[in-house]
């Protein structure tokens, strides 16, 4: 699996929808994806890549573009 | 009541510390057992009972103030794989006198370690715990955060903030499954007990008549309680505060 898959997955996983519709999630824009559900991706997608994400990045993770871009200041390459 | 759970228990070379970890081991837990400094003496005395008690504890150690030592053990926890079922925020400092005498910098000393060095590990382990939507926090309070008498305005009010921060952590992991709760001790007899911070409470304790249980807590007595709150036994036991002090009033 490519780490863009992953990242998909971890999406899918976290908020149990679809991969198809995954790329157009931001932050709230569903309902799994509250504070609750934002701690839950976090956590799936630290273990999925096995990082530790800072606070500002956490904070900062406001849509699937958005942190794919901050995934890849850990050197996870898409 | 532990056995095959992994626990990280802060503090744990000394007093409260040294006691659940003891405690946890012979019911078969596993531990990270951290403590400020590396230590020839500690690492020998968990190696005993990591064979008494045929299970496995590796040692952490890190200043609860450094952030960037904190995160690299976390993060050494986290690649070993192993699922981390309870953490013990045992780990802390005593401080006694008048507000009016006391540097404000103690103050922030004691906060540094009490409770905010408590709230990063948490923080940052606690997330850890979260991908298993189960777990146990238990923070090591005390009485002082509660009486709040004289003298108290660095330990008392740095346990007050454990105390308050359990609860409404409580309210935030349960969505998680991670139950978060505190307890209270009273004087127990430890090192730090005996220590000149100590003294006030001590004075107290042997002038105290209120209760059938005159004299400290022992650190035992303290475990078994940790150990109760840590495992599913307690299972529905969230959100509280539970105070561990003979009956006695000071």
């Amino acid at each position: 699996m490519t780490n863009f898959e992953k990242y998909k997955k971890s999406f899918s996983d976290s908020f149990e929808v679809e991969e198809s519709v995954v790329e157009t999630l931001k932050y709230e824009s569903i309902p799994a994806w509250d504070s609750v559900g934002h701690m839950v991706l976090v956590a799936a997608l630290e273990a999925t890549f096995d990082i530790m994400l800072e606070m500002d990045d956490i904070i900062d993770f406001s849509g699937f573009e958005r942190g794919k871009e901050i995934l890849e200041g850990y050197d996870v390459v898409f | 009541m532990l056995t095959n759970k992994t626990a990280l228990i802060t503090g744990s070379n000394r007093g409260i510390g040294f006691s659940i970890l003891e405690n946890f081991a012979k019911q078969g837990c596993n531990i990270y057992a951290h403590s400020r400094r590396d230590s020839d003496e500690f690492k020998i005395r968990t190696k005993e009972i990591a064979l008494k008690y045929g299970v496995k504890i590796d040692h952490i150690s890190f200043d609860l103030r450094n952030s960037n030592d904190m995160r690299e053990a976390i993060m050494s926890i986290i690649k070993s794989k192993t699922p981390v079922d309870i953490l013990v925020n045992s780990a802390g400092i005593i401080h006694g006198g008048l507000f009016q005498m006391t540097p404000v910098s103690d103050i922030r000393d004691v906060f540094d370690i009490n409770f905010f060095g408590m709230l990063e590990i948490t923080q940052l382990l606690s997330r850890y715990m979260v991908r298993n939507k189960k777990g146990s926090i238990v923070n090591i309070a005390s009485v002082a955060g509660i009486d709040l008498s004289a003298g108290n305005s660095a330990y008392g009010v740095s346990k007050a903030a454990v105390i308050a921060f359990s609860k409404t952590l409580s309210d935030e992991l349960s969505k998680y499954g991670i139950r978060v709760n505190a307890i209270a001790p009273s004087l127990t007899n430890t090192d730090m007990a005996h220590t000149s911070e100590a003294k006030k409470e001590r004075e107290l304790m042997s002038m105290s008549t209120n209760g059938p249980f005159e004299r400290m807590a022992g650190p035992n007595e303290i475990a078994d309680l940790v150990s109760f709150l840590a495992s599913d036994n307690s299972s529905f036991i969230n959100g509280q505060v539970i105070r561990i002090d003979g009956g006695n009033k000071f």
